[in-house]
């Protein structure tokens, strides 16, 4: 316990983890405001239009939460990869393990802390989502009578748990690659490359690719919310129920991988 | 084939070392030996096999073959718990550039043997940076590091000390504060092993060495053995009788085993067993003249270089070369209750 409290307060001293969730709540307020602020422009549009429903409840649960898990995915990949990268690279994974610490602990610790902490941002930027949406509803003039549409939020904590377990898992893929790189660049690199080459892998192998992290994660919380990101249910990707096993694969494994190889690695660096 | 040394007694004993990375060969059969409650010095050129040693001590790598004796018990894969006796500096200390000197040693005390905050702050003291402690990591000069990295080394108030060129970048003053607390901690029971290339520093500090060369040890021992097993005594007559001193020397001992000082000071340096200094005396005041000093004519760098043949081993990273001991904007010292 005492090692997941100060893997913890590592991780809340970060820079990377204030600029993470800074970032996707910046870029999320931006999109928010930036479309309420030129609302009137959207109105004399034929087309435009459809862009006001980002600001329409409970539609904007949906834009919301699916923003936050398709660039947070992103930045959960990205956070991941560095917070186990520079264990290697700064040495610090050594001064543990010399002082008689069981690496797989560390690992397993160390990811939990990464785990909770995005959970923790997801709840954060969801919450900072909707209210730059109600401002962005205001300054568009769009009614925010949905905001408190009954069936929206019923299923919101389920929605929200199934975002938690999709970005843990993107989370966890990038911890394990970083791991196996021994650094926190490559890490990085290899996650991203990850990514979007499983999107790209996507148009041509769909029945493969349906099973892998990226597109598993989508698929799960995908159509729970109205107005939510992904094809959810659509064409090759995996119901809801069977993408929910294979995200929980992916993220038992990647830690299991991330430990047994950290357990077995030569700490040379 | 001979037996193996016993190991009854020893802090730190390891027994037919090997370690391969790849083809090279860094450890061919190590066999250390180190008392409990010394200091030891461990030295040995560049790539002689020093910091892998140090990282099979620590348990970072494991060995391919051999094996390795932790205060008195087998230390293996499966035997981290050891460690929590163990203290160690390998290589650079290591922190986390973003939290302070007082957030990563309670960061690193969550790990291993637990640890008291109180230590903590005792340690802060005792390396002198207590001023500092609140500083980001990433501000410390090489110095401050290297003492936030000794006292990581004391955190869990360790047995043995496992330190890999603790001295790198302090500065002077800090240089004599870590031999001071080094010192003490030796005399207190603990055992101090520590890796370095400055020589000079091990003959003041240590109480034995091991000299190290191609992965084998090719010398262990006590420091005073270590000096009076080369055979050479420094005499110093006036300058004026120097030539014919050394004559008589030469006699005494055998053709070409005398030399003068290059400075005409009357210093001559002849190579004789020390036992057989007095003797030596004996026949320079036989003979009317009178030696005005007699000392050890070794030094561990002699001896080093004799030893190494002063060249890096193969696969090594270059030549031996001291490393630099002073840093430069260095902090205040430690003890010095800045």
């Amino acid at each position: 316990m005492r090692l997941f409290g100060s893997g913890l307060r590592k991780l809340v001293r970060r820079p990377a983890t204030w600029l993470t969730l800074g970032l996707l709540i910046g870029l999320l307020g931006l999109i928010l405001v930036a479309v309420g602020a030129t609302a009137n422009d959207r109105r004399a549009d034929p087309d435009g239009g459809n862009a006001l429903l980002l600001l329409t409840f409970p539609l904007a649960y949906g834009f919301v939460l699916g923003f936050i898990l398709g660039l947070g995915g992103l930045f959960a990949v990205i956070y991941g990869a560095a917070v186990a990268g520079s264990e290697w690279g700064w040495g610090t994974l050594k001064n543990a393990v010399a002082r008689g610490e069981s690496r797989s602990r560390y690992v397993v610790a160390t990811f939990a802390g990464v785990a909770l902490l995005t959970g923790i941002g997801l709840l954060v930027a969801f919450a900072a989502g909707v209210a730059l949406a109600v401002v962005g509803a205001n300054l568009a003039g769009v009614s925010t009578a949905g905001l408190d549409d009954a069936a929206t939020l019923r299923t919101l904590p389920e929605n929200l748990a199934r975002g938690w377990l999709a970005i843990a898992e993107e989370g966890a893929i990038g911890f394990a690659i970083a791991t196996i790189a021994r650094s926190q660049l490559a890490g990085i690199g290899a996650g991203i490359a990850f990514f979007f080459g499983e999107q790209f892998a996507g148009i041509f192998l769909p029945d493969i690719v349906k099973y892998l992290p990226f597109d598993a994660a989508t698929a799960m919380v995908a159509g729970g919310l109205p107005g939510s990101f992904g094809d959810g249910g659509g064409g090759s990707s995996l119901d809801a129920g069977a993408a929910l096993a294979v995200v929980v694969a992916w993220l038992v494994g990647s830690i299991v991988v991330a430990a047994l190889f950290t357990e077995r690695a030569e700490i040379s660096g | 084939m001979t037996a193996a040394p016993p190991t009854d007694g020893l802090a730190l004993a390891t027994r037919g070392l090997h370690k391969r990375y790849g083809s090279r060969v860094a450890l061919a059969g190590l066999d250390l030996s180190v008392p409990s409650g010394v200091v030891y010095g461990f030295l040995g050129p560049n790539g002689a096999g020093k910091t892998t040693t140090m990282r099979l001590l620590t348990g970072l790598i494991h060995p391919d073959a051999g094996s390795i004796e932790v205060l008195g018990r087998p230390f293996g894969r499966r035997d981290r718990h050891r460690l929590f006796e163990v203290g160690a500096i390998i290589e650079a200390p290591a922190f986390y550039p973003y939290l302070s000197g007082r957030e990563n040693l309670r960061a690193l005390a969550a790990t291993g043997a637990p640890t008291p905050r109180s230590r903590i702050e005792e340690l802060l003291e005792l390396v002198g940076l207590r001023d500092r402690a609140g500083d980001r990591v990433s501000g410390y000069s090489l110095g401050m590091k290297q003492r936030l990295g000794i006292a990581a080394a004391l955190l869990s108030d360790p047995r043995l000390l496992l330190l890999d060129e603790p001295a790198n970048g302090l500065d002077p003053a800090g240089i004599v504060a870590m031999r001071d607390t080094l010192r003490h901690l030796a005399s207190r029971g603990k055992t101090v092993f520590i890796s370095s290339h400055i020589l000079a520093e091990i003959q003041q500090l240590a109480d034995q060495a091991g000299i190290i060369a191609s992965g084998r040890l090719v010398r262990e021992g006590s420091i005073q053995a270590l000096l009076a097993s080369q055979g050479l005594v420094r005499v110093r007559v006036a300058a004026e009788e120097a030539g014919r001193a050394a004559a008589i020397l030469e006699a005494f001992a055998g053709p070409g085993s005398v030399s003068a000082s290059p400075g005409d000071d009357g210093w001559l340096t002849v190579r004789v067993d020390h036992g057989r200094a007095a003797a030596a005396n004996r026949a320079l005041a036989e003979a009317g003249i009178y030696a005005s000093a007699l000392e050890s004519g070794n030094d561990l760098e002699s001896i080093f270089l004799q030893l190494t043949g002063g060249e890096p081993s193969p696969g090594g990273e270059g030549t031996f070369t001291r490393m630099p001991d002073v840093d430069g904007p260095g902090p205040t010292a430690p003890g010095s209750g800045a």
